[in-house]
């Protein structure tokens, strides 16, 4: 009775826990793109130099693209190659993907200007997307959620647009320089304005000039009434950027701003406000698109810095009037006063690449490489290198500058982390899969993005559905009806069964699928034969001339080895499968194994513990004094009747 | 009722079930569907609104092209997979789905499209069931091993299975002459399951055998199976109703999409009960005819 109430107990528990993990679709589980739509993506193959794509160029794409998204943990995948015509080599790839098309925006204004109202309003009214809604995230920077966005060049125009509307300012307040260092910065300025003598604190003309030495006179300069040296500024739409539309590394607006300021005078403090200082993309398929569209091209650079000391004497040194603690950042920061060129470390040679968190006070998502012999060689001569010249080795993604760092030795064991401002734990996971699936051989370009219907139609699998449960419905008549109170021990231990096999699908989470739902409708008639194998032999003990308890309990040792032996043969079967179709990337055999898996365990725990118990809790109530209603309709005859030849 | 006595009827009729499905296999008459082989895209828009997936699946049909896989794309497009359609194949297709409401339909695009499974997935499950068939096999010497020569259960649930698949894979042949269904994806995942159906269901009457055996070690072992298989057959019988309840309320009332499917699991269901009791239990018998292996000698207790 205990156990029995305390499975109860733990049934609900499992059960409450299993529908409180949210999510989307029905029951919170995740389909696949057979049941349920996704994302219809259309790429264009684009070799860098503008030649055709070749026949190997498109099987390379079509199996790293499978790759990727086969470890990213989008099953059921669909990836083809699109052709012009018959026999012609094919230039675009078809990708579909599970899952909505759908676009979350992560921003954040210095010192949180913009409320998430008048941004909302903006992308409403402004940029024409009249379902975005904007929340304020707990660390300040606002989520804009949207129904999708037209690949990146669509999200960079609004990123502009909100850059020219948001107004940012900035305070700036100058000092009197120190008294002994001779006149600094007059040799280089470029700007008329260097003949001021020291001792003074810059005008508003010359504060004007500064801005206007960078191409923003359309800032609005003013000097702040009673403190002599402190201007205030307003001006719209500072470029953050920091690489040059080929990914370069430039100096950002903000920094030449700041250049032109120190120019005029020995500056105190500064203050911004309202700069865009975040902008991310993620939401719905964004980090698949990621993962798919970029071609991963791990590039290591060796980073020349400027010279810690000056070239010659007569140089004043740091350059530009530059302070020293100043310059220590600078020279390997500022593309002005370094020079990059290409380093022997191949990312060919990787030969892993994994997620990661680094060591120390603040542990942060990081990519951590394994490179073989050769790259291992190559990396310890380069950190050699960058090591005892202090210079920096900087690691590009796609262009893109990730990290660059510094080295105090010579790295050994062919083992390197990578590290970049931007990374989340998702983009790293994403990273880490590109480096190890391979660079692709020619670039992609997303020329489609649609949302796509379910490959075996909604209307179409609705209907399948309905009857599904039509069909449910028939089998616990006919159980309750012919074995009466087994039937219904029987469709209750049913019920139990699917609730807990779909909450484990939605904890793991499993991608249900056709060949999923097939698997499950495999293993839920095994639970339907458990039941009634118990209720057979039950019945056989009953009329043995057994009392109703001593008959469930010999009926359930009866029928339970050939539960086990059925139950475990179909597991090794989906276990074999599930390894020839992790062996062969073949989705749809693993697909139905995991499942057939998951599903027989489960029932056969539901046959052990819920029906048995069940059954033995039943026959103890009042219920349990007509021995006859445990006999399945056709064998309606008196409990007392001779033993057929069933045991002998 | 006496099964085993007719034992050779019984194995007559599915050794020629077994036999036609096997020439119906090696002609080349099971279609390979698209999800194996290349064809084409077609994207439609429609002018004015929307005729639904299953509309323009009928009409495709109507066009000659049953296997079509029709998604909608967004609110006003069709993307549509179809066999290949060589040069002029797009105008059948053209003038049908014309027909349809929300038409005018506007081609946007045609492509030849590789395959969506990779070629080698049928070789591949193929060697995963033969692999998988080895484990089961060992598995079930292993459980019947309170039984003499277990290996002859092994050897008769695998037939047993073999045969199930054979007759499957033969009904659907047949059917893809008369109504044009293919060999896809989904299909697999259906044989997949009917062998796991298979070897659940011949191992539930193989576990009342090895009871029996164990009760009553002298009994003729003809005698024994035939008391086995009368015990356990209403189970059987009961469990492949219910099963049949499911499978054919979706075959019925369900979409059109699952159609295929839901034969070939209805075919595994019927075949696999059929064999567990008139072809796996009747192998052992006939089996057992022929060699000289006293029974009583060997029962040692569990």
């Amino acid at each position: 009775m205990v156990v029995s109430a305390s499975f109860a107990l733990a049934f609900s528990e499992v059960n409450i826990f299993g529908f409180v993990r949210g999510g989307d679709s029905p029951l919170g589980l995740t389909l696949g793109l057979d049941l349920e739509g996704g994302t219809h993506l259309v790429y264009k193959a684009m070799p860098d130099d503008g030649r055709e794509p070749t026949k190997d160029d498109m099987e390379g794409l079509r199996n790293i693209i499978d790759k990727r998204v086969n470890e990213f943990g989008v099953s059921e995948a669909s990836v083809q190659l699109l052709g012009g015509g018959v026999d012609s080599v094919p230039d675009r790839v078809l990708v579909q993907i599970p899952g909505q098309t759908g676009a979350a925006i992560t921003l954040k204004f210095d010192a949180d200007t913009v409320t998430p109202e008048t941004l909302q309003a903006f992308f409403r009214n402004e940029l024409g997307r009249p379902e975005a809604v904007v929340t304020r995230n707990e660390n300040g920077s606002l989520m804009v959620q949207l129904d999708d966005i037209q690949g990146e060049s669509e999200a960079d125009e609004w990123r502009d647009a909100i850059i020219s509307q948001y107004p940012v300012a900035l305070q700036v307040g100058y000092v009197l320089p120190q008294a002994d260092p001779p006149a600094v910065g007059e040799d280089d300025a470029e700007e008329s304005k260097s003949d001021e003598e020291t001792g003074t604190l810059p005008t508003l003309d010359e504060v004007r000039g500064a801005f206007a030495s960078v191409g923003r006179s359309d800032a609005e300069v003013d000097a702040v009434d009673g403190a002599e040296g402190l201007f205030s500024i307003l001006m719209y739409g500072i470029d953050v950027n920091t690489t040059d539309d080929s990914g370069s590394p430039v100096l950002g607006e903000n920094q030449r701003i700041m250049a032109a300021l120190r120019e005029i005078g020995t500056v105190q403090y500064t203050e911004s406000q309202g700069t865009l200082t975040q902008w991310t993309l993620g939401g719905g398929v964004q980090e698949a698109k990621n993962l798919i569209g970029k071609t991963a091209q791990l590039e290591f650079r060796y980073r020349e810095c400027g010279d810690i000391l000056a070239p010659s004497d007569d140089m004043p040194w740091p350059p530009n009037g530059l302070s020293q603690d100043e310059w220590v950042v600078e020279r390997c920061s500022n593309p002005v006063y370094f020079t990059e060129s290409a380093t022997e470390i191949d990312a060919a040679d990787l030969d892993d690449a994994f997620p990661d968190i680094s060591g120390g006070a603040i542990p942060r998502p990081i990519v951590t490489l394994v490179f073989n012999e050769d790259g291992g060689k190559a990396f310890f001569n380069v950190t050699d290198r960058v090591s005892r010249q202090d210079d920096r080795l900087a690691i590009y993604l796609d262009g893109e500058e990730l990290v660059a760092p510094s080295a105090r030795a010579g790295i050994t064991g062919g083992r390197a982390i990578i590290e970049g401002g931007s990374f989340t734990t998702e983009r790293v996971r994403t990273i880490a899969i590109q480096l190890r699936s391979g660079a692709l051989p020619v670039g992609l370009d997303l020329i489609q993005e649609r949302n796509v219907d379910a490959v075996l139609g909604e209307d179409s699998l609705q209907k399948s559905l309905i009857a599904g449960g039509f069909g449910l419905i028939m089998l616990v008549v006919f159980m309750v009806a012919y074995y009466k109170v087994p039937g219904v021990i029987a469709s209750i231990a049913l019920v139990a069964y699917a609730v807990l096999l779909l909450g484990i699908f939605k904890m793991i989470p499993v991608t249900l699928t056709l060949s999923g739902a097939a698997a499950v409708i495999l293993s839920l008639g095994f639970a339907v034969d458990a039941n009634v194998l118990i209720a057979e032999r039950t019945k056989e003990e009953l009329r043995s001339g057994r009392s109703l308890l001593a008959a469930i309990t010999a009926g359930f040792d009866r029928a339970w080895p050939s539960i086990r032996d059925g139950n475990v043969s179909t597991i090794i079967v989906a276990i074999v499968l599930f390894w020839f179709g992790d062996r062969f990337s073949t989705s749809v055999m693993q697909g139905f194994a995991l499942t057939l898996a998951i599903g027989v365990l489960l029932s056969m725990f539901t046959a052990f513990f819920a029906s048995r118990l069940l059954l033995r809790l039943i026959a103890s109530t009042r219920i349990g004094d007509k021995p006859n209603w445990f006999v399945p309709v056709r064998d309606q005859t008196p409990p007392s009747a001779p033993t057929s030849g069933g045991v002998s | 009722m006496d099964i085993v006595s007719k034992r050779r009827i019984f194995l007559s009729i599915s050794f020629v079930l077994v036999v036609i499905s096997a020439v119906m296999l090696v002609s080349p008459s099971l279609n390979l569907g698209i999800d194996f082989t290349s064809g084409s895209t077609v994207t439609y828009q429609f002018a004015d609104g929307n005729p639904g997936t299953e509309v323009v699946s009928d009409a495709l049909t109507k066009s000659g092209h049953p296997e079509a896989i029709v998604q909608a794309l967004g609110d006003d497009q069709y993307f549509i997979r179809t066999e290949d359609l060589g040069v002029y194949g797009l105008d059948a297709i053209n003038e049908e789905v014309n027909k349809l409401d929300g038409g005018p339909a506007k081609v946007l695009d045609t492509s030849t499209v590789g395959a969506s499974v990779a070629e080698d997935t049928v070789r591949n499950a193929i060697t995963a069931v033969i692999v998988a068939v080895i484990f089961v096999m060992l598995y079930i010497m292993y459980a019947f091993r309170s039984v003499p020569n277990s290996y002859k259960y092994a050897f008769a649930a695998i037939v047993a299975l073999a045969h199930d698949v054979l007759i499957v894979l033969g009904a659907f042949t047949v059917l893809g002459i008369a109504i044009n269904a293919e060999v896809n994806a989904i299909f697999i995942v259906g044989i997949l399951t009917v062998i796991g159906y298979s070897v659940n269901d011949t191992i539930v009457i193989f576990d009342r055998i090895r009871e029996n055996v164990t009760l009553a070690p002298g009994r003729d072992f003809r005698a024994t199976v035939n008391l086995s298989i009368n015990e356990s057959i209403t189970r059987s019988v009961g469990t492949s109703l219910t099963t049949m309840t499911v499978i054919l309320a979706i075959l019925l009332f369900g979409g059109a999409s699952l159609r295929d499917f839901m034969i070939v699991l209805l075919a595994g269901v019927i075949v696999g009960t059929y064999s567990s009791i008139f072809v796996a239990a009747q192998i052992l018998v006939l089996w057992e005819g022929r060699r000289f292996l006293p029974w009583r000698r060997q029962i040692v207790s569990t």
